[in-house]
């Protein structure tokens, strides 16, 4: 897994690549809260590069919204793959987030 | 009409068969199934001596083929075998190999010897070959010719050793059907095959041998439709299956899903396959609380292409496929959506999760 983040002042894009599981989700939650904790409250979390998420992963992101929630901030997610998509339907995840098609329209 | 009293037969220290017995009436026809290299055909072989038993008894309508007293010859000529490589005199006419052992063996007429190869030549399709040579026919014909040469000598049990397995996947039904015709006549038959569908067909009985025993025998329902024991299920439903232990929380997950993935593309599994199989993997063991012993199954029918994942842990009775078991219900979700079927049983101190896993 890769987290890459850029900082802007508007929306903060945290890319995320490869798997997010069981192994690595600890891993995921410290790189993305250390972003929420230095006070970023607008966020794109771009999942283009996101080929597998257990049920850790999507827990972590339940984490973040939270969070996000909490200090009024606010959390989009952009383009994820199909089979993401469809973890996203089947574990209710979809009606928790915002989700766009791709990053131009979560910049929006 | 055969009895078989704990046979057994030894290459050195190769144990082949272990201790068989069992019976064949009269006018029975026998299917022997089972993997490569279980003793099918030594089984087969040590009925008429091919191969001399290392230990036990073969009685013949109650004559013992191992006791010396017994005249062997006499009980050997009830039986009549058909070898998987046709094994006809290539120097001789077709008719002269259907002739050849009545004449010689039985001492029988020319006449009355050439009347009856022709009525078998006729039996199997071939009158017309008859004075041809074996290298003029095809392969199919040749095992036609084998089994009218068998008849020839006028045989009250017939034994095959793969009569197909030699052949061209063309010729077979040719052969299969003249052995259709003999089990109509109602031949005793003894028949080695690889091939299920006429095993099933024809068969009154059929033996599953496995590691030099019949380990399972019924009627062809039985066998093929409702088989009993584990080696033959997986035998008969042609299961592959991968199987993986796990003894301590900190085990790879990703070997241990890369092992899943070279499963899935072995066996020609699609990638959504693959991808659930992933996914199950990861989420019954996120479910887990005691991973000091568990153990893993994952098993694929080729036959009916179902899908089965096993996770068999040991520890008290918990089922923690059940709602409310776990701190959230995420991982649940995810393994019934990827799931036709969920089942929980606790045995021998485990806790065993059956999943049988959407296919395409």
């Amino acid at each position: 897994m890769n987290v890459n983040v850029v900082i802007s002042s508007d929306y903060s894009i945290i890319s995320v690549e490869g798997r997010v599981d069981t192994t690595n989700a600890n891993e995921f939650e410290k790189a993305v809260m250390e972003v929420v904790a230095s006070g970023i409250n607008r966020i794109i979390l771009d999942c283009s590069g996101l080929n597998y998420i257990s049920s850790s992963g999507l827990r972590v992101f339940l984490i973040v919204q939270k969070k996000m929630m909490a200090s009024k901030g606010e959390l989009r997610l952009c383009s994820l793959q199909p089979g993401i998509q469809e973890i996203f339907d089947i574990s209710g995840f979809t009606s928790i987030f915002s989700i766009y098609p791709d990053k131009d329209l979560a910049l929006k | 009409m055969i009895s078989i009293r704990n046979l057994s037969k030894h290459f050195g220290d190769l144990v082949v068969l272990k201790d068989i017995s069992t019976d064949i009436k009269k006018g029975e026809v026998i299917s022997i199934i089972g993997p490569s290299g279980t003793g099918k055909s030594t089984f087969l072989r040590c009925l008429n001596l091919l191969e001399t038993p290392t230990g036990g008894e073969i009685l013949i309508d109650g004559l013992s083929l191992l006791d010396k007293k017994s005249d062997v010859p006499k009980i050997r000529q009830k039986m009549g075998m058909v070898f998987q490589s046709f094994n006809l005199y290539s120097h001789l006419t077709i008719l002269e190999n259907l002739t050849i052992g009545p004449v010689k063996l039985l001492k029988k007429g020319r006449d009355e010897t050439n009347k009856k190869a022709f009525e078998l030549l006729k039996l199997v399709g071939l009158a017309e070959k008859a004075y041809s040579f074996p290298d003029e026919l095809s392969g199919g014909q040749k095992q036609r010719v084998a089994i009218a040469r068998c008849m020839a000598m006028e045989p009250e049990i017939l034994l095959f050793d793969e009569p197909t397995s030699a052949l061209d996947p063309t010729m077979v039904s040719e052969v299969l059907s003249v052995i259709r015709r003999l089990v109509r006549e109602g031949m005793t038959m003894v028949i080695v095959t690889h091939e299920m569908e006429f095993a099933r067909n024809i068969s009154s009985r059929v033996f599953y041998m496995d590691q030099g025993v019949i380990y399972e025998e019924g009627t062809p329902e039985q066998i093929f439709d409702n088989p009993q024991k584990e080696r033959t299920k997986t035998f008969i439903h042609r299961i592959r299956s991968l199987t993986h232990h796990i003894s301590s929380k900190d085990y790879d997950l990703y070997a241990l899903q890369g092992e899943v993935e070279t499963f899935c593309e072995k066996h020609m599994l699609s990638k959504k396959e693959s991808d659930y199989l992933a996914l199950i993997t990861e989420e019954v063991l996120c479910l887990q609380s005691d991973f000091s012993d568990i153990d893993l199954s994952l098993s694929y029918s080729e036959k009916d292409g179902t899908l089965e994942f096993v996770c068999a842990s040991k520890g008290t009775p918990l089922n923690p496929l059940e709602e409310g078991v776990a701190d959230d219900d995420i991982g649940l979700r995810l393994i019934k959506s990827r799931c036709k079927s969920v089942g929980y049983k606790y045995e021998n101190g485990k806790n065993i999760l059956m999943l049988t896993v959407k296919g395409e």
